[in-house]
């Protein structure tokens, strides 16, 4: 087995799910309607929860402690996608983010419940309940608010038209995909990509939005690679801020 | 004029003659009543509200503002308006005791029937009969479930719940596991007397 290649991957993973845990987290306290921001908060809690398991098996292979990795790198050196480290702006696009993403990340989980390397494919097997609910809670209210006023349907038709280009970046190929693909690791992005592609649709077919053509959309690529957007340094700095005062410090 | 409140809808002034509209409904989402089972074969027991704009939507609200804790195996909502309640009584006497008899031609199906056993408690699942009305529900259950002396029933429609589905136990899988959830988990008070006791010595 190629040890880079799984490394990157679970890097990649463990990063989209640690940022978008700190972004989701951003509206505790804020949310909508108390039972939103209690389910919303507590989904944020689930993704640094799979974030930090991720860490563990990293650290496992060799690779320095979950909180070292967490607050210390910087953000060229993180490996998530661009579409979790963008602002929330409204509820709507917060909540269209999380259905683009939890719909993919609950494919790659499924997919990974057979990959052969066991650790993953156990984790996979233990957050599967977590990722369901994520998933039943994202496409309830995308079911919901796509068809109920024309406010919610021109609000979420909005989010969507923007956030579609940074999610198929999602999708960013690794360097080492042939080899994960042969090693029986993880079965690729682009599998992953139709997929999702599927599931979006039928969710989206149940309402009154609608998806643009996905030949037309050019996927906003680089953030597997460190190259990102400039919100997401300031949210790093943040997120470390007690973490750098002494880290030495046990919690 | 328009209040800011917008629970607040006052009549409106004198409009032109002849227009009827219908009334504007309130901008809120109603009220679900939750229930809970903590352990398999435990009752359901009521555990409070959540607001939704429909079942659906309460059923997945209620699941984290209700059972974000310690344990649960499985859990409903019904819409508050699908609750039936009978009289209440006080001190000694029992709740049952003032449901009369009452019978439907309507089709029969299945109702559940929730006990208050204790005042200040939550209802319990007490069982299923079945009517044709919530009245005729509450009289058969006074023939076949009342026991005890309670102090309230509740039937509600078993048609008119969203229970889990077989595919959705897994929700609550590693509920156990999020002990950070629990304050008393942490154990900041032994965190402390360390602390003070690092220090002082």
């Amino acid at each position: 087995m190629n040890e880079l290649a799984l490394k990157e991957l679970l890097y990649k993973m463990a990063d989209d799910l640690l940022i978008l845990g700190h972004r989701n987290s951003e509206w505790t306290g804020m949310g909508p309607i108390l039972e939103e921001d209690i389910a919303f908060s507590s989904m944020a809690q689930d993704k640094i929860g799979q974030s930090h398991a991720l860490f563990q098996l990293l650290h496992q292979l060799g690779e320095q402690a979950p909180d070292t990795v967490a607050f210390t790198r910087n953000a060229e050196q993180f490996h998530n996608c661009v579409l979790v480290e963008l602002p929330n702006q409204e509820y709507d696009f917060s909540l269209i983010r999380h259905f683009l993403f939890d719909t993919a990340d609950a494919l790659r989980w499924e997919m990974l419940s057979r990959s052969s390397y066991e650790p993953l494919a156990q984790l996979a097997r233990k957050i599967h309940g977590e990722l369901r609910y994520h998933t039943l809670h994202a496409n309830t209210w995308v079911k919901q608010l796509g068809s109920a006023t024309e406010d919610s349907i021109g609000r979420l038709q909005r989010s969507l038209d923007e956030a579609i280009p940074f999610a198929l970046g999602m999708f960013e190929e690794s360097p080492y995909e042939s080899d994960l693909v042969t090693d029986k690791v993880f079965e690729g992005e682009a599998m992953l990509k139709s997929l999702w592609m599927a599931q979006v649709e039928k969710v989206i077919s149940a309402t009154r939005l609608h998806l643009p053509d996905w030949k037309l959309i050019n996927p906003v690529r680089g953030g597997r690679m460190g190259k990102h957007s400039p919100h997401l340094q300031p949210m790093l700095d943040e997120m470390s801020e007690v973490f750098r005062m002494d880290p030495t410090a046990e919690w | 004029m328009k209040s800011l409140d917008p629970r607040v809808n006052r009549l409106p002034v004198p409009g032109t003659p002849g227009t009827i509209v219908p009334k504007v409904p309130l901008d809120q989402f109603g009220s679900f009543e939750v229930f809970v089972q903590a352990k398999e074969g435990k009752p359901f027991q009521h555990e409070g509200i959540v607001h939704a704009p429909n079942l659906e939507l309460a059923f997945v609200l209620a699941k984290e503002a209700f059972t974000r804790r310690f344990t649960c195996h499985s859990l409903y909502v019904t819409e508050t308006r699908d609750v039936f309640v009978s009289p209440t009584t006080e001190a000694e006497q029992n709740a049952y005791d003032l449901i009369e008899e009452a019978t439907s031609p309507a089709a029969k199906e299945p109702y559940e029937i929730y006990h208050l056993p204790r005042r200040g408690k939550q209802h319990i699942h007490a069982g299923t009969v079945t009517a044709g009305s919530p009245e005729e529900a509450m009289w058969l259950a006074k023939q076949s479930l009342n026991t005890k002396a309670v102090f309230n029933v509740w039937a509600v429609r078993s048609a008119a719940i969203r229970r889990t589905t077989p595919e959705e136990a897994i929700l609550w899988q590693t509920l156990p596991d999020k002990k950070f959830r629990d304050a008393s988990d942490y154990k900041g008070g032994d965190k402390l007397k360390e602390f003070l006791e690092r220090r002082n010595a």
